[in-house]
């Protein structure tokens, strides 16, 4: 039970990576930094086109579908839809690159 | 005129092709590096491809890499007051002529050498 040839997962099992459940407070906070940071460059990029009188596609588009970390809920923030999962709903942290990528929209009603 | 100042805050490692390509297109080659674009709506879209990874701004002066390592320079701790006027260049052998000019040849006395000997 205990010592050397106590039965562990990566004893018993060799290699193991485990990535927990949900995220920590302080992961939840540097979430919210970042999503602050995406929607201050957007600000920046609108507020400075505005200026010349121009406008871009992409930019309104964003502004049009896309909540500010303000508007969204913690749910979408720390969560994100996943088909295969129960309860349909999982970590945001198991998407590939997640602190890198924007994902703020999931399907209505999950 | 103004312009974007971008600095790329996030690495684009192991991230698509097309995000590589549009940093490399803004000229952003490694991490806190700063580029300045002017404000059109190009530069703008090629900026929301990369909105997770670069930090931008809207500045009204183009800084270079030499300014923005001058305003990086911390504070040396102190300053000259005044500076010392330097001497010139005939000033000191003047002063060494007005010397000898002052001093005595003795009589009936040399150096080994035959010279003269002053006091």
């Amino acid at each position: 039970m205990f010592g050397a040839f106590r039965v562990t997962n990566s004893l018993s099992g060799g290699l193991l990576w485990k990535i927990p459940w949900r995220l920590s407070p302080t992961q939840k906070y540097r979430q919210r930094q970042r999503l602050k940071a995406v929607d201050n460059v957007v600000e920046t990029l609108s507020k400075a086109l505005a200026k010349k009188g121009e406008t871009l596609q992409a930019l309104e588009r964003w502004k049009a579908e896309m909540p500010t970390e303000a508007e969204m809920l913690p749910k979408d923030k720390y969560t994100m839809f996943d088909r295969k999962e129960k309860r349909y709903r999982k970590g945001i942290h198991k998407l590939p690159k997640w602190t890198r990528v924007s994902q703020r929209l999931n399907p209505p009603g999950y | 005129m103004s312009y974007f100042r971008i600095t790329l805050n996030r690495s684009a490692i192991g991230l698509p092709k097309r995000t590589r390509g549009v940093l490399a297109a803004l000229g952003l080659h490694k991490r806190m590096q700063t580029v300045y674009h002017p404000v059109e709506a190009q530069f703008a879209g090629m900026i929301m491809k990369v909105k997770e990874l670069v930090r931008v701004a809207e500045v009204d002066k183009k800084l270079t890499k030499w300014d923005l390592h001058a305003a990086r320079k911390p504070d040396p701790g102190f300053y000259v007051e005044s500076t010392v006027k330097r001497m010139e260049g005939q000033a000191p052998l003047k002063a060494i002529a007005a010397v000898s000019a002052q001093q005595k040849v003795v009589e009936g006395l040399t150096t080994e050498g035959g010279e003269e000997v002053r006091l």
